[in-house]
């Protein structure tokens, strides 16, 4: 009995009666009804799973976000007489409000600055490992080392080095030796106070909106923890460009920068994707770190917008702010699925 | 000649540099811990070594992180197993096997990879409720399975690569003399899969030890994991810096281990599955 690839189930769900169906459907092509089970068994217990903890409440999200609730009495699906329905008022007084757009500027300077400084630290030092004949595994240990920090204990780390007292942090310690210690600086619209690390860095007045840098200084914790993982990747790439052409380049009197341009580049585009793309995918996520750092402050200089939806369903349990939370969670994700999508589809491409 | 000798120091000399940067952060938390407060409050690099001692390793311990520890552990372990079983068999399906919806299924689940965890968070708390996963050990079972969710798109990304490089005459071979699919997967496919496998453990261990978000969240005071508990020691205004130091470094200590005992299958995993052009 065979049965056509059309005919078999269409959810896990039905994964305990298959052989029912199979066994009514007129044979026509290829494999037994028997091996049409097995893959549902190797992927089932997954995409149960994955049904339960990941699809369920992402929906359950976007429906929410169409209702007005708090934390203390959360909207449910079995609960339609106390839906407090609100149409998409939770996604325009989101947008329309001053806190989301200060989170989504801090977030956009995540996105921007975070990729930006992985590539541009981890692609150099991979280079200059990669050079290294002797002694090129201790050096990338000590690279990778930081990868396995956590984000929360890479910021806590890192709040000992940005100690604004010059007794016990290294880098006030360092500006009271060249004398710069609480020197502070404008050059037109740019404002900087040196030592002020994570309360008060600088400011650039831009007119209508002011960047401040403390994000910075929250950011570059997290590069140096996640720089481990571009080193690593570029290694790994590396060892995939072809030696051949590295020595004909270098027959043909090529400078390193010109093999590095001409011949590395280019072989290392598929780990420069993967590298932009996990550090943006990390970059919008980013919670941990700004909540040990900062916790969303000075004010709500740093403030991202996963602390601001944190903030707003989690700690004002009394207000009904949850709806507005569920809002920010889908134009989150809305917008990452938007900006990964063409590497979404290289990758199901590959796959098929 | 002499060219090659100038680059050849100035390589070394920046990596040398670099190498000294990247150690001060972990250098500075691991001299803190180890000095009494007053030596490490005049600065560190100026302290008396000879007053080195373990003695805030033991109370950082005993106000609270021998639980967190714990905790991190069984939240850790349990959510890596589950992941890499499940992981696992689905990654040899979606590489070697036709079933329906296989694109719309992999879009799904590698997703997760790319839309922030802050979509599904706010409905695990009641949705743990109703399933009585917020009391007591249940909590751990519940964020083992939110872990795993999250964690199946990894897992088919870095796997799906090493079941799809397997020969098909060595798995039809098997099945020639009367392996199941199921004994192919185990005997043939699971054993060559084994760098990429252990790479995804890494990666996997690493990332539910280091979970904060999700920790905090959806699981009570007695359940949480280190990073909570370390959280919770940052306040600037108590004084701490000897016990948030060694707490951080004890944190550190487990998926560094991992990475070093690992770290071959690691590069070689990482090269055959995921950034192979």
């Amino acid at each position: 009995m065979t049965v056509t690839k059309k005919e078999s189930m269409t959810t896990t769900e039905k994964v305990a009666a298959p052989t029912l169906k199979a066994a009514r459907t007129p044979g026509t092509r290829r494999r037994q009804g028997r091996a049409k089970i097995t893959p549902y068994l190797f992927v089932g217990p997954i995409l149960l799973v994955f049904a339960g903890f990941y699809l369920w409440p992402a929906l359950s999200t976007i429906a929410s976000s169409l209702f007005t609730w708090g934390m203390l009495n959360p909207w449910e699906l079995g609960a339609p007489s106390e839906w407090d329905y609100v149409g998409l008022s939770n996604y325009s007084s989101t947008l329309s409000s001053a806190d989301f757009w200060n989170a989504a500027l801090n977030s956009a300077i995540w996105l921007i600055v975070f990729p930006v400084l992985v590539l541009a630290v981890s692609f150099p030092l991979a280079l200059l490992v990669w050079n290294a004949r002797r002694g090129s595994g201790i050096f990338r240990s000590i690279f990778i080392l930081p990868m396995t920090i956590s984000l929360s204990a890479a910021g806590i780390i890192w709040s000992f080095i940005y100690n604004p007292d010059p007794n016990k942090g290294v880098l006030n310690a360092l500006l009271r030796v060249v004398g710069l210690e609480d020197a502070s600086f404008t050059f037109g619209p740019l404002e900087v106070h040196a030592g002020q690390w994570l309360s008060n860095p600088g400011i650039l007045h831009l007119g209508m909106a002011d960047v401040r840098f403390a994000n910075l200084f929250v950011i570059i914790p997290a590069v140096w923890a996640f720089a481990g993982f571009g080193v690593i990747t570029f290694t790994a790439g590396l060892t995939s460009v072809p030696s051949e052409l590295l020595d004909a380049a270098r027959v043909d009197g090529a400078k390193q920068s010109q093999l590095v341009r001409h011949v590395v580049i280019p072989s290392l585009r598929p780990s420069i994707v993967v590298v932009a793309v996990v550090s943006v995918i990390f970059a919008l996520r980013t919670f941990d770190i700004v909540l040990v750092t900062t916790a969303g402050g000075p004010a709500k200089d740093t403030e991202v917008l996963a602390m601001l939806l944190w903030r707003q369903v989690f700690q004002y349990l009394d207000t009904p702010q949850g709806g507005l939370a569920a809002a920010i969670a889908v134009l989150m994700s809305v917008f990452m699925i938007i900006i990964s999508l063409p590497y979404i589809r290289a990758t199901l491409k590959e796959q098929q | 000649m002499r060219q090659r000798r100038w680059t050849v120091f100035a390589l070394y000399g920046i990596l040398t540099l670099a190498s000294i940067i990247w150690l001060v952060p972990v250098v500075t938390a691991a001299m803190i811990s180890i000095l009494p407060l007053d030596q490490s409050g005049t600065g560190w690099w100026r302290a008396d070594l000879s007053t080195a001692t373990l003695e805030n390793y033991g109370r950082a311990w005993q106000q609270g992180l021998s639980t967190y520890t714990l905790n991190s552990f069984i939240i850790s372990i349990s959510s890596v197993a589950l992941t890499v079983v499940l992981g696992t068999s689905a990654a040899y399906a979606f590489a070697r096997m036709k079933f329906r919806l296989k694109g719309l299924l992999y879009f799904l689940l590698i997703t997760t990879m790319i839309v922030p965890v802050q979509i599904i968070l706010i409905p695990l708390v009641p949705w743990f409720r109703t399933l009585n996963l917020n009391e007591g050990p249940a909590q751990f079972l519940g964020i083992a399975l939110v872990h795993t969710a999250f964690g199946a798109g990894w897992a088919l990304f870095m796997l799906i690569g090493f079941f799809s490089q397997i020969p098909e005459e060595v798995l039809e071979s098997a099945r020639l003399d009367g392996a199941s699919e199921f004994q192919a997967f185990r005997r043939i496919a699971l054993p060559l899969a084994v760098p990429g496998i252990v790479s995804f453990i890494i990666i996997d261990f690493v990332f539910v030890w280091n979970d904060l978000l999700m920790g905090l969240t959806l699981l009570d005071s007695n359940h949480r994991p280190l990073t909570v508990g370390l959280a919770n020691l940052q306040a600037p205004q108590l004084n701490q810096d000897d016990l948030i130091s060694s707490g951080s470094i004890l944190a550190i200590i487990p998926p560094l281990l991992l990475f070093a005992l690992l770290n071959r299958y690691y590069v070689r995993g990482l090269y055959a599955g995921a950034v192979k052009g």
